[in-house]
């Protein structure tokens, strides 16, 4: 691997500037010419028959525009098995349920006239948890499917198994095994930018939606079914996105009140914006699924794992997002973290008349990885075996393939294991520090690191094009959401083709100018876009250095007879002794053409912008922009086996912590963290590590306080009063990361994906600090003080939740 | 009811009409068009609507509008100098990696401020109180608790 | 949001005359953090607010001859976080300062506002009853002296009159000898307390001569716990005494569950709190605690 000019050193993010002055545009901060203002009237009850809706005393409030419901409107189905509609007509099945909605001239106007709608409901009986949801007897949340077919029961019809081995010869095989429950909250991704947008349509009926999304591409092609159910078939859809103010998997979906914008932009013929406030971010966005998984895991005598199988029973909620393929996810680890021969694993995603869920930051793997990891320090405890030992005896290696098909190609795990181990001081530490309430613990992590092929495509397009001045703009379809996309493909465009990080501008956030990408998920964005990025410059230098060939001797010449002009006495290198050139002889760096065999000589080499110009300004002239579309070399799961390697490459990951627990009031208080992570290689420390740093805090929070609380479907924490995210003061000890570079074959410049691993392991890593603190272990996320205090004092007066 | 409020922002001197029931973030936003400042919850729970009144840290969502009389107001619009030439807390956010999706950002230097305004070289410890009415969902704080305390550096150095 | 009118009194006289005028629908604002929380949640709807913060009157600290320091009702929270007067003299009451939400909140806040707004949870109220601090009220009919502790009715109720307003805060000298300390029990940092405790403590020749202890969250008002005070008036606080305290606090308060913590949990808590608090206080009168405590 050669040396990288900018790749590997920190490079602040091109975005920075106008975010820390404030001229950053949100969708909050845009106004349209003409623009009204939407409001959306939701459901008053969780499972309710819709009688009548009275929308008159609305319709008269002056500076209302519009007011629709699903009677006066077309249908459109929505959701990612279309159990969804913008606007529900016959009944609402969740307290968020859209039944009407405004615009008027201004957001107050809008407000007031929701607050007119008068809807008669049928109260029908609820199902709030999923063992109602289960019974034979259960009231149905959807009488017909998709397809209007006759539903028998509230389970939603996508199904995820997967088997390797024999579990049960394994079980009846293994010295050791350990079985438990374990349970995580709904979470709300908590974007401090609430979700919005405006739609508005131009003359010809095409619209044009400005929408906080992480998939412009995909949210294109959902619009345009919904032009279609419109009586709109033909118009196309041109999806803008704004600065987003934080993503976190909400922007997944397409969501119901970006049709509603639609469907009011369409009856008013002027631009409407729906902006959430952060009473509705809370109660009308779907937040991660909570989960109940049921592990039973094995080793034998020495702590090889024999044989995993985990359940997981998901609550859905009343409609189904893509947080419906979650599963996918959490078979990566369940099939995947450590070697284990014996796999099974099944999930049931259930309806209820709970808010409807959707995947956050991690798709799954966290709701895995607190089981597996909880569990799997329970089963080292009863074989007799160090944790960290036992995590090293069946740590994956390089260059397996696991049993569900994934091809580990890089693999650092045992660095990260022995990282987080030396920084815990995990010998001198471990087991104790019970007598003072101080314990250590770690966990790990297995997640996709070279995309993931959850759609027919996985791919992403760039168009480079080069400028008269040597400046280089690059476009892509990728979302930056606060990551550092734009930062890390400016650095691997300058890498890549040659010229500095200040000549690079990323162009990106528009469907009508940017090409093709399937989505800023799966810790994606980086390898795709930057492994496309070398595809393109490859292209673009190929064109330089045919310009080159032509032209290069000539511009050294005249530079060199105008310096002869100025220098008297100025001799320069014997051009003729250089001969023909040919494309191959030629190199570009920091933005100068050069000849590759003598790259130290000053004088023989042309400003990039020069050739540019050049080829340019001629008869018959040229200009370069060349394009790339890169889909990484993976498969799609197999639907009845679910095996195919599903990424370029996989992450691991190791964190760790030393926590304190005060036994008199249970509360957890860190005073350590240490986290290592597989990266394959570093493109710019500094967003990368905002990106673990992040991570790690909202993992914290998942761990320690987040919880999500409703009471028969209604939210009773829809504020960030009652629902706690940490804040700065809970951030008071330090945070050890180290980056371990395994370079991949198949990253761009060796890195691999890095958004979403970081707070993959955090909570189990807690958890297992507490068991070691203390000896009670936590099964539920989150570990508050009164779960904890609970558990000690349950197990003073003997009972048995002791791991 | 209505009424005509006068006041400073960002050292000008300005006149607005403004309802009884608004606050100062919908007077700074939706009258005179300064969007830096954000709405995150309207409740002083987030802080992305933090500016400074008279030199004090307020969250402006919980600012009743007619209370603005004759104050001085400075948003994050007004910490830059001529030829957008930044704040030392900007470009210490900017270098520093103090700023990811960049939405609690405007708030978050406007805490800043205030914290070195009156404690001119913070402990980490005083400057995570400084800030913690403002949230920040992607950064974990860490390089912005950096950020704040090089700015401070950086601003002794030109003392 | 509904609309509502809004007013700034430049006197007494003037806020008592628009309050009158509104016949009961009007509310008094002073930092207005918590009263604009609530209107916006729609579990308010005034028809007016009436402005406290252009009254001169309600503001200033002044202490008299005999120690006693009277603070106006409209002074900052932030100004008992900072003030020398308050940090040097009355820490805990700064504690219990800090820890009342973040700093844009305090640069408005007043302590007059977070008494008045009745709040079972209110971060000043613990110390202002362990330091039996009184309260002017002042209506159209003139001024009245209230002890703190019999100013609480309820969740949001006090004992003023319609038109009263706290007009000053008045917190008796301390004698020597006197420790004081504040806690409070939170899911993060940044929160309202799930429980908050003062202790005041004064001691003479190892005993305790005097016993303030007050909590807040844990009943309908912040609240002075009266039996366990007095078992521990008169007595040295040993390791036995202390053990004890818990469960006496157990005993005097009655919380509730909310989305916050659980009855059960507050209970417990409170007394552990309770305990330390005590601990801390004794603390400060014997820095190197070996007179108790053994």
């Amino acid at each position: 691997m050669s040396e990288f000019h900018y790749i590997g050193k920190t490079h602040p993010r091109p975005d920075g500037p106008d975010k820390a002055t404030g001229r950053a545009l949100y969708i909050h901060d845009l106004v349209r010419p003409g623009m009204l203002h939407g409001k959306i009237k939701f459901s008053e009850y969780a499972h309710a028959r819709i009688k009548h809706i009275d929308t008159s005393r609305a319709e008269k409030l002056p500076g209302v525009r519009a007011v629709i419901t699903g009677y006066n409107t077309p249908q459109i189905r929505i959701g990612f098995i279309k159990d969804n509609f913008a606007l529900k007509k016959d009944k609402v099945r969740q307290f968020r349920d859209e039944v009407a909605a405004v615009a008027a001239v201004d957001a107050e106007t809008a407000a007031e006239a929701v607050e007119l709608i008068e809807v008669e409901y049928e109260e029908l009986p609820c199902v709030f948890s999923v063992e109602e949801a289960l019974r034979p007897d259960a009231t149905l949340i959807h009488e017909l499917d998709p397809k209007e077919r006759p539903r028998k029961d509230n389970i939603v019809p996508v199904p995820w198994k997967f088997t390797a081995g024999d579990v049960d010869k394994a079980r009846d095989a293994s010295a050791v095994v350990v079985e438990d429950y374990y349970d995580t909250p709904l979470i709300l991704q908590s974007c401090m930018g609430t979700a919005g947008c405006i739609a508005e349509f131009d003359l010809m009926n095409n619209l044009i939606i400005h929408t906080k999304t992480q998939i412009p591409f995909l949210a294109q092609n959902d619009f345009n079914a919904a032009l279609a159910d419109m009586g709109l078939q033909g118009r196309r859809t041109r999806v803008i996105v704004p600065a987003v103010g934080g993503s976190f998997g909400t922007g997944l979906d397409t969501h119901a009140y970006e049709y509603i914008a639609i469907l009011l932009a369409y009856t008013t013929g002027k631009p409407v914006k729906i902006v959430f406030d952060r009473h509705e971010e809370f109660t009308a966005l779907s937040p991660r699924q909570s989960t109940r998984a049921h592990i039973i895991q094995g080793c034998d005598s020495e702590g090889r794992l024999t044989f995993r199988q985990m359940r997981m029973v998901l609550d859905n909620g009343a409609y189904t997002s893509w947080g419906a393929t979650t599963p996918s996810v959490m078979m990566l680890p369940v099939s995947s973290l450590y070697r284990v021969p014996n796999i099974h694993f099944e999930t049931t995603i259930v309806y209820t008349n709970n808010t409807y869920c959707q995947a956050m930051r991690g798709y799954g793997n966290p709701q895995a990885a607190w089981a597996i990891e909880s569990n799997l320090d329970q089963l080292a405890q009863k074989a007799g075996i160090d944790p960290y030992q036992f995590r090293m005896t069946n740590a994956n290696v390089a260059d397996e393939t696991t049993p569900m098909g994934l091809k580990i190609t890089t693999c650092g795990f045992k660095d990260c294991l022995e990282s987080v181990a030396r920084e815990l001081d995990w010998g001198e530490k471990r087991g104790k520090g019970r007598n003072r309430g101080r314990g250590v613990g770690m966990a790990s992590l297995f997640h996709v690191g070279g995309a993931a092929r959850v759609y027919r495509s996985d791919g992403t397009g760039v168009i480079m094009k080069l400028d008269d001045f040597g400046h280089v703009s690059i476009t892509s379809g990728a979302v930056e959401m606060g990551q550092g996309f734009t930062s890390v493909l400016t650095a691997a465009t300058a890498e890549a083709l040659g010229v500095s990080p200040d000549m690079v501008t990323v162009i990106i956030g528009d469907t009508a100018i940017c090409p093709w990408d399937v989505g800023t998920h799966a810790s994606r964005g980086a390898f795709t876009a930057c492994n496309a990025a070398i595809l393109a410059a490859d292209k673009a230098r190929q064109k330089v250095f045919e310009l080159a060939a032509e032209h290069f001797i000539a511009r050294v010449s005249a530079a060199m007879k105008k310096r002869a002009r100025k220098e008297p006495g100025f001799e320069g290198p014997d051009l003729d002794s250089i001969g023909t050139l040919s494309v191959s002889d030629f190199d570009l760096r920091h933005n100068f053409v050069f000849l590759k065999d003598r790259p130290d000589d000053p004088l023989l080499r042309v400003p990039l912008e020069e050739l540019l110009r050049e080829a340019h300004y001629r008869e018959q002239g040229t200009i370069i922009v060349t394009e790339a579309f890169y889909d990484p070399c993976h498969e799609m799961l197999d639907p009845k086996t679910c095996r195919g390697n599903i990424s370029a490459a996989y992450v691991f990951g190791v964190q760790g912590a030393e926590v304190e627990v005060d036994e008199e009031t249970g509360k957890v208080t860190v005073l350590k963290f240490a986290a290592a992570h597989d990266v394959g290689k570093v493109l710019n420390p500094q967003t990368l590590k905002g990106q673990l740093y992040g991570a790690i805090v909202q993992g914290l929070g998942y761990a320690l306080c987040e919880e999500y609380k409703t009471d028969r479907g209604r939210s009773l924490n829809p504020n960030f009063l009652d629902y706690k995210i940490l804040a700065a003061p809970d951030v008071d000890f330090p945070i050890h990361i180290e980056c371990i570079e395994t370079d991949d074959p198949k990253g761009p410049f060796g890195a691999k994906g890095v958004g979403e691993p970081g707070l993959v392991p955090t909570a189990p890593a807690i958890a297992n600090a507490v068991f070691d603190a203390v000896g009670v272990r936590i099964k539920s996320l989150p570990i508050t003080p009164e779960k904890v205090l609970a558990a000690l004092r349950k197990r003073k007066s003997g009972g048995s939740n002791v791991g | 009811m209505k009424k005509r409020i006068q006041f400073t922002v960002n050292g000008h001197a300005v006149a607005v009409k403004a309802e009884s029931h608004q606050m100062l973030l919908e007077v700074l936003r939706d009258t005179l068009h300064l969007t830096g400042t954000k709405y995150g919850c309207g409740e002083g729970e987030c802080g992305a609507c933090t500016v400074l009144v008279d030199g004090a840290s307020v969250d402006s969502c919980l600012y009743p509008a007619f209370e603005i009389e004759g104050r001085k107001v400075t948003t994050i619009e007004g910490l830059m100098g001529a030829r957008n030439q930044l704040h030392t807390l900007q470009k210490s956010f900017v270098e520093n990696g103090g700023i990811q999706c960049g939405y609690c950002t405007p708030g978050m230097i406007m805490s800043a401020k205030a914290l070195l305004d009156e404690t001119p070289h913070p402990g980490a410890d005083e400057i995570r109180r400084g800030i913690s009415g403002n949230l920040c969902r992607c950064t974990g704080y860490v390089q912005i608790i950096e950020s704040i305390a090089k700015a401070a550096e950086k601003e002794q150095g030109n003392e | 949001m509904k609309k509502y009118n809004y007013h700034r009194p430049q006197t007494l006289k003037e806020a008592f005359r628009l309050m009158e005028k509104y016949n009961g629908l009007a509310r008094y604002i002073a930092g207005g953090t918590d009263i604009i929380v609530r209107i916006k949640k729609g579990v308010a709807s005034p028809e007016a607010l009436i402005s406290l913060r252009g009254l001169e009157e309600l503001r200033g600290i002044e202490v008299d001859g005999a120690g006693a320091l009277t603070v106006g009702s409209m002074t900052l929270i932030r100004e008992l976080e900072r003030e020398p007067v308050f940090t040097k003299n009355l820490p805990a009451l700064s504690q219990a300062a800090v820890a009342l939400a973040n700093p844009q909140v305090r640069n408005v806040a007043t302590v007059g506002g977070n008494l008045a707004n009745a709040a079972p949870s209110a971060d000043c109220a613990p110390p202002l009853l362990a330091l039996e601090a009184w309260l002017t009220l002042e209506g159209p009919g003139g001024k009245r002296d209230v002890p703190i502790s019999e100013f609480f009715q309820g969740p949001g109720r006090t004992c003023c009159a319609p038109l009263e307003i706290i007009t000053r805060i008045t917190i008796p000298s301390l004698p020597d000898k006197t420790g004081m300390a504040f806690l409070k029990s939170v899911r993060v940092n940044q929160d309202i307390a799930l429980t908050n405790a003062a202790a005041l403590l004064v001691m003479e020749d190892g005993m305790c001569r005097k016993c303030r202890l007050a909590v807040g969250a844990v009943a309908p008002v912040p609240l002075r716990l009266k039996a366990t005070e007095s078992a521990i008036e008169g007595q040295k606080i040993d390791k036995e005494l202390l053990g004890r305290v818990g469960a006496m606090v157990e005993s005097e308060i009655s919380p509730i569950t909310d989305v916050r913590a659980s009855e059960d949990y507050r209970r417990v808590v409170t007394g552990v709190i309770v305990g330390r608090a005590i601990k801390q206080a004794l603390r400060k009168v014997y820095p190197d605690g070996q007179e108790v405590l053994g």
